[in-house]
């Protein structure tokens, strides 16, 4: 795949929380069609990195780059991010009273497409998805998130994710909350998504969710830092033996 | 026309003592009297806390030149146009008690409906006037109620016979003059056995500017839902940014009845409204949605009263707030249930939406709670938007602008949805003015 162009790059990315450094210096290049893996244990900072990078009001990045094909993101707000194709699959979605799923993503959609795009397509569209993905047709009327279980949040975000359809996708402990046929149904949106021209970023505390969406490349995350890399055998490896081994030989604990 | 800050007494020998058969010109002397011997209330007593009294306080004015605002033909004309298209039942316009016109009542007039002046409906409808006028909006509910009762001029009367149902709605129309505008609107609605109505109450107009108090109004509305009806009470409050507004409003209901009040507000400089409904009989129901959208420097000091004199009763109140700019509101829900009222359901909530810092929100709950068999909750909440739902939205690529205006519209969305037809498109088109240049 070393032909393909980078999609994204992040060059020495440090985040704040609260006045607290929480990622000390993430270096990434995702190149199209690459699936990556963050894997750390809680508190490593991997959560913070993917929220800064969608532009987060609560994370600071205090220094670094980021590229998406080649623009630097780092300083359009979050919605012209998402409109240059970065999405984010949040871990703890918020309720939106009152605006129902539709509705919500057809301005979404609007937003990407423009003010005067041609919008007819969107319902066949989100019925197609939502299909795939088996949510119920119901849930396009229902206010986005509200009263939705942890499982059918993770759906409605890939839903997302299928209509607006980015160039890179970070998802954030998407597999957190899924019984494993939610996992499934959840992993074959994220494959069905997937192709040679975009990028995924896997953010997960587990190593199950790569059982069903296999990555090119793992990342181990300790300390706000990527202090390990390697292919899929690092997470089978981290999934037996836990992350001791990883601070034993790189000396780094993994709390910030 | 307005001299404030003093206690201005009524006169005994004006023209307005003088209308009606002798039973109502006793009534108003004995609201003239009442009026003229109840003090201010002070500042800072109960309901009087957030607004000041002296405010409402106003000579009677003077009706001469009255000059109405472009604004208020513009509305006539649209709602003529949903009168012709079928979208109501009857339009009434009423331009401060002095002069009332009834459009499309012919046809209701054929099925028993009565939609007329009070001075028309104390011969006509004899009975049931003397029987409910002063009834719930009188003298002893307070000094202002007693004010309204002396001074109105003209009033608007509806009746809807047993069994009738009135299917679209009743749109009256309350404009206040530009100039030498007070007026004291009066309302009294019987709807009759298992009948139906729904009821649109719409006050606009006023003196243009900004200053507080260039003009006034002073409404009391009563309405009586006998056994089994079915009520819809939508008000608007549209008024200029000059006015200032005072409305009592009580509705009584039977067994079996359900009323539904839609409180909408956006207009007026300082506003105070005081909606009540009575549940009277086993089985009555009574849900109040109130919507206020507040900016500039208005003020909206708001009352909801729930009163279960009979058990088995339900209540249940959602009165949403969205403020911007430097606006106030003070919104004071009390329930009661009386002590031999047992088994009553009674829910109250209000949320409160501050968009901007500088503009401030009170919420009060009572509870006056008098036997042990209820079920009861309230709750409040009050604060801005939540920023990470404005980041989530944009996460997804719609512009901060788009989505406060997506999130504020969801929070109001499910009270809009009880906006009857004809009104939906102009508060839609009100809720979004009020969103731009946040």
């Amino acid at each position: 795949m070393s032909h393909r162009t980078t999609l994204f790059e992040l060059k020495d990315i440090h985040v704040e929380v609260e006045d607290k450094e929480v990622v000390k210096g993430v270096s990434l290049k995702v190149k199209a069609g690459e699936v990556h893996a963050i894997m750390g244990p809680n508190g490593s900072g991997k959560s913070s990195l993917s929220n800064a990078l969608m532009g987060h009001p609560g994370y600071e990045i205090t220094s670094g780059e980021a590229y998406l094909q080649g623009h630097s993101i780092l300083e359009m707000p979050p919605d012209e991010r998402s409109r240059a194709g970065l999405f984010l699959a949040f871990q703890y979605p918020l309720a939106v009273p009152g605006v129902t799923v539709a509705n919500f993503l057809r301005a979404a959609l609007k937003a990407h497409r423009g003010p005067e795009a041609d919008m007819s397509d969107f319902r066949r569209l989100l019925k197609r998805e939502m299909a795939a993905l088996s949510i119920d047709p119901s849930f396009a009327t229902r206010y986005l998130n509200d009263g939705f279980s942890g499982g059918e949040k993770k759906r409605v975000e890939i839903l997302q994710m299928s209509v607006l359809n980015p160039k890179m996708a970070l998802l954030d402990e998407t597999d957190s909350g899924l019984d494993i046929d939610a996992l499934k149904t959840v992993s074959g949106g994220i494959n069905r998504f997937h192709n040679a021209d975009n990028g995924i970023l896997l953010v997960t505390h587990y190593q199950r969710l790569l059982n069903y969406v296999q990555p090119d490349f793992v990342h181990v995350m300790l300390g706000g830092r990527l202090v390990k890399s390697g292919g899929p055998e690092l997470a089978l490896k981290l999934e037996e033996n836990g992350y001791d081994w990883v601070e034993q030989e790189t000396g780094l604990t993994a709390e910030v | 026309m307005s001299k404030s800050n003093t206690d201005i007494q009524i006169p005994e020998a004006i023209p307005e003592l003088e209308r009606g058969p002798v039973w109502l010109r006793q009534r108003r002397q004995s609201s003239r009297q009442s009026y003229n011997s109840t003090p201010i209330p002070q500042r800072g007593l109960h309901l009087w806390r957030y607004t000041d009294p002296q405010r409402f306080v106003v000579d009677r004015g003077d009706a001469s030149d009255t000059v109405y605002d472009e604004n208020y033909d513009r509305i006539r004309q649209v709602e003529l146009k949903h009168l012709e298209s079928g979208h109501l039942s009857a339009l009434v316009t009423d331009l401060g008690g002095r002069e009332i016109e009834f459009y499309g009542i012919e046809k209701l007039g054929e099925r028993g409906v009565a939609v007329m002046p009070v001075s028309e409906a104390v011969e006509k409808h004899h009975d049931l006037v003397e029987r409910y006028l002063y009834e719930l909006v009188s003298s002893s509910v307070g000094k202002f109620e007693a004010m309204n009762g002396a001074l109105w001029n003209d009033g608007i009367f509806i009746y809807v016979p047993d069994g009738v149902t009135v299917d679209r709605p009743i749109h009256l129309i309350r404009e206040l003059g530009r100039t030498d505008s007070v007026q004291f609107p009066r309302l009294l609605v019987v709807v009759g056995k298992n009948a139906e109505l729904t009821l649109v109450d719409e006050y606009g107009g006023g003196a243009f500017g900004t200053q507080a108090g260039t003009s006034y109004s002073n409404g009391a509305v009563e309405i009586f839902g006998l056994e089994g009806s079915r009520t819809r009470y939508v008000t608007l409050q549209r008024q200029s940014a000059a006015t200032t507004s005072y409305l009592t409003h009580r509705a009584g209901i039977e067994r079996g009845a359900s009323m539904l009040t839609l409180a909408l507000a956006f207009g007026g400089a300082v506003t105070k409204q005081n909606f009540g409904v009575v549940l009277n009989g086993p089985g009555a129901e009574s849900k109040i949605y109130g919507l206020l959208f507040g900016a500039g420097h208005q003020h909206f000091d708001n009352h909801t009263l729930h009163h279960h004199s009979s058990g088995q009763t339900r209540s249940d109140i959602d009165f949403k707030v969205v403020l911007r700019d430097r606006a106030i509101s003070a919104y004071t829900g009390l329930i009661r249930i009386d002590p031999h009222a047992k088994s009553c359901e009674a829910y109250q909530e209000n949320r409160n939406l501050l968009l901007n810092k500088g503009c401030r929100a009170e919420t009060i709950p009572e509870l006056e709670i008098l036997n042990e068999d209820v079920t009861c909750t309230h709750g409040a909440t009050l604060g801005p938007i939540d920023p990470l739902m404005v980041h989530y939205l944009q996460s997804r690529g719609i512009e901060h602008r788009e989505a406060v205006r997506m999130i504020v519209a969801g929070f109001v969305s499910d009270t809009l949805r009880q906006v009857p037809a004809d009104l939906r498109d102009r508060i839609s088109e009100v809720v979004n003015q009020r969103l731009e240049h946040l």
